[in-house]
């Protein structure tokens, strides 16, 4: 086991391991705290896999902004004085049994598959050749994905904002 | 020696876990939680390909794209989330049923 | 051929009148304090027409593929994209008048409209699967926001909540599935994909991965189009939005959501032996169809009979609708779509219809219960006549539009000879018509127990049933140009 098999497999438990304190935990603020690792073990995988901007992308808009307004989300939909945030759950033997049904599949499917290889060139910096493709072959969805962000801006301003025009 | 298929197999216990927060939390903002677990679990298996099943990088370009589309998604959750906090007082699902008569 | 950015332009011209038509509304919005409520609907429906304009000056190219091979221009985009535009353009008339969307600030509400009518006719075209589910969630998120357009309306919120937590769900899923299939064949372009799949073969394990593929993409494309098992948010979605909302949902995503799902599976995922598709990896993909489409209009028409809801009965009879529609995607030939869309065209005019009166009826009454609709017809003879015209063609009895649609579905299938599934679909429109026999009932015979004043309709709204009830009658008339229309429309562009 080389020292990248070993750190392969502790962000992997990491990244794992969080991701089930986010939906097994009781506590709401712990689930957004184990967030967090799972965000950050993500964006470490993406290193591992030679996606450099990638990661930066995740750690910056993952943790920098969805983690934060998840805890937004939290703090602002609960009573501050009475901070028991506990959450209760619904059944859970059919949804560890659908999950678990899920996982068999899906991990058979992978190991088993014929995936399509190719020889891999080694890992270069990503940053300048996506900037190149997002003026060349991906302007439409680029463009798109500002007008997807523009909607949400609008919607999510309007359904929140308190004053009621005439 | 660490393969595609160890990455596809995080992203699949990553895309379980999210499915089972999911369908078993009552909190909307958890809820939230298992559907970015969902998303994530996606991200990891289009980079993974991109890497190991495709020369040039349009699975790190799709991602880019999901990860956008993603913090879209959660400023409008949380924006109706909010409202419903406003009008309820609470953001249990199992309080918002009134729409089934 | 594929074109480049620039030369794409050219053909990119709808989407880009739909752009800056929203870009001027935001504008128009935020400055023009006074005169925005008049100029922001007149923008709208401005723009709207001007991008039907350059769809018709289209008509005549070649098939092509747009932006290095993310969209295709074929004679099935153009007349998705005309549906679509069509659809957004009777939705904003009939939202005109709503009491429902009165008290709230209405120029987002036709930005957003705007937005989502440009992401179905991006989605409708993708060649893409990075497009696809980009253009995908714009229509998605700018549904969600339209559905808990009434801030402060419980059942509205509670719509909306619903409705993203299960869309984003079914759509991660589906974002899921396509990585997988990018990791199958290393490409995100459906006419690569297709071919890699042919070339390489699929056997053994591989065939379980596109069998979970096709869960996992179905989970988002059923969703979109509201087909079982993934239409639990479809009724109360539909119950609590404001009705135009409702309105648009029932016709533009879902036929939008048709579309992509024929554009993939035929493009992407198929194999043509002589005018025969089938899909790769030996999947029996018209069995899994017929399954589908049975539950769908089962479920959808026996839940429908139990509601008092007019606008939840509307709501699982445009499921039911769906698995209508299913049928002709069963048939996998160029016969089965052709009536897919016929069924589509006509169900526009009987469902907005349908859609309309409830407005009507909403904006005097403030109410949605069908014993509410009692006594109609002497109240107001002209909306009662109306409606009854809309649910006979909803059920599909000849000389209405609707009977064009079903005859047309039915017999592809009947051609194909599943004579069976045909009577299953028959048995169901039977089973339907007791359900909006009930509505007509209601407002034709029975006595009214509310007030007895007639019905104030706006002159506005007058016409625009008038409008939506002369494709209704007259379309059984024009049978033979919607037929060549849609023949013509059957043109997918397969790749180069």
């Amino acid at each position: 086991m080389s020292f990248f098999d070993v750190m392969f497999c502790i962000v992997a438990l990491v990244t794992v391991g969080s991701a089930a304190i986010v939906v097994l935990s009781r506590s709401l603020i712990y689930s957004a705290f184990s967030l967090l690792f799972t965000f950050f073990g993500v964006a470490i995988i993406y290193v591992f896999l030679g996606a450099d901007f990638l990661a930066a992308t995740q750690v910056l808009i993952y943790v920098g902004g969805i983690l934060i307004l998840l805890l937004f989300g939290v703090m602002l939909t609960h009573r501050l004085y009475n901070l028991n945030l506990k959450t209760e759950t619904f059944q859970l033997i059919p949804g560890m049994l659908i999950a678990l049904a899920v996982f068999t599949s899906l991990a058979l499917s992978a190991t088993q598959t014929r995936w399509k290889l190719v020889t891999q060139k080694p890992a270069e910096p990503t940053t300048e050749a996506i900037g190149k493709l997002f003026m060349g072959e991906y302007l439409l969805p680029f463009e798109i994905a500002s007008i997807l962000l523009l909607v949400a801006l609008i919607g999510a301003a309007m359904l929140v904002r308190r004053r009621s025009d005439a | 020696m660490i393969t595609l298929q160890h990455y596809l197999l995080l992203s699949a216990a990553l895309f379980s876990l999210g499915i089972f927060g999911v369908l078993t939390r009552k909190n909307a903002v958890n809820v939230l939680m298992g559907i970015e677990l969902i998303l994530n679990s996606a991200n990891i298996n289009l980079i993974a390909f991109s890497r190991y099943s495709s020369h040039g990088l349009d699975g790190q370009m799709f991602a880019v794209f999901v990860i956008v589309v993603a913090a879209a998604e959660v400023a409008v959750a949380l924006a109706i989330v909010l409202t419903m906090y406003r009008l309820l007082k609470t953001v249990s699902l199992d309080q918002a049923d009134t729409l089934r008569r | 051929m594929i074109l480049d950015n620039q030369h794409s332009l050219l053909f990119f011209l709808p989407e880009l009148t739909l752009t800056i038509g929203m870009l001027l509304v935001i504008l128009c919005d935020i400055t023009l304090k006074r005169l925005r409520n008049r100029l922001n609907p007149i923008l709208t429906v401005f723009t709207l027409v001007l991008a039907a304009y350059y769809t018709f000056q289209l008509d005549q190219t070649a098939p092509a593929s747009l932006f290095h091979g993310m969209l295709a221009i074929d004679g099935f985009a153009q007349f998705f994209k005309l549906f679509l535009l069509l659809a957004a353009l009777l939705v904003v008339l009939a939202s005109l008048h709503s009491a429902e969307l009165a008290p709230f600030h209405q120029g987002e509400f036709f930005a957003l409209l705007l937005a989502v009518t440009l992401g179905m006719l991006l989605l409708a075209n993708s060649t893409n699967l990075a497009m696809l589910y980009l253009s995908l969630e714009l229509v998605s998120l700018t549904s969600y926001i339209m559905v808990g357009y009434l801030k402060t309306d419980r059942l509205s919120n509670e719509a909306s909540l619903k409705y993203i937590l299960f869309g984003a769900i079914s759509t991660g899923s589906m974002l899921y599935g396509l990585s997988l299939i990018y990791g199958m064949t290393g490409s995100l372009n459906l006419y690569t994909i297709r071919d890699t799949f042919l070339s390489q073969g699929v056997e053994g394990v591989d065939q379980f991965t596109v069998l979970l593929i096709l869960v996992l993409t179905m989970a988002g494309f059923g969703f979109k189009t509201a087909a079982v098992p993934f239409h639990f948010w479809c009724p109360d979605v539909y119950a609590g939005a404001p009705t135009p909302v409702t309105a648009f949902l029932s016709v533009a995503p879902k036929a939008a959501g048709f579309a992509v799902l024929l554009r993939f599976f035929f493009s992407g995922m198929s194999q043509t032996t002589g005018s025969q598709w089938s899909m790769i990896g030996g999947i029996n993909w018209p069995l899994v169809l017929i399954g589908i489409s049975v539950l769908t209009m089962t479920l959808g028409n026996i839940a429908a009979l139990t509601q008092n809801n007019l606008k939840r009965m509307l709501a699982y009879s445009s499921i039911a609708h769906a698995g209508y529609i299913l049928m002709g995607a069963v048939v996998l030939t160029g016969d089965g779509i052709k009536s897919i869309l016929v069924y589509l065209f006509v169900y526009l005019f009987m469902n907005l219809g349908a859609f309309l009166v409830v407005t009507i009826i909403y904006d005097s009454d403030k109410t949605f219960e069908i014993d509410d609709y009692n006594g109609m017809f002497k109240r107001s003879p002209f909306v009662a006549v109306a409606m009854a015209i809309f649910m006979l063609s909803l059920i599909g009895i000849p000389p209405f539009s609707g009977f064009l649609g079903k005859l047309y579905v039915f017999g592809s299938v009947i051609d194909k000879g599943l004579y069976w599934f045909a009577a299953i679909g028959a048995l169901n429109a039977a089973v339907a018509a007791f359900y909006y026999m009930r509505v007509l009932k209601a407002m034709l015979i029975e006595e009214g127990s509310g007030s007895t004043a007639p019905l104030q309709v706006s002159f506005f709204n007058q016409a625009l049933l008038v409008a939506l009830l002369l494709p209704n009658v007259l379309l059984i008339v024009f049978w033979n140009p919607i037929d060549r229309w849609t023949a013509a429309s059957v043109q997918l562009f397969r790749g180069v």
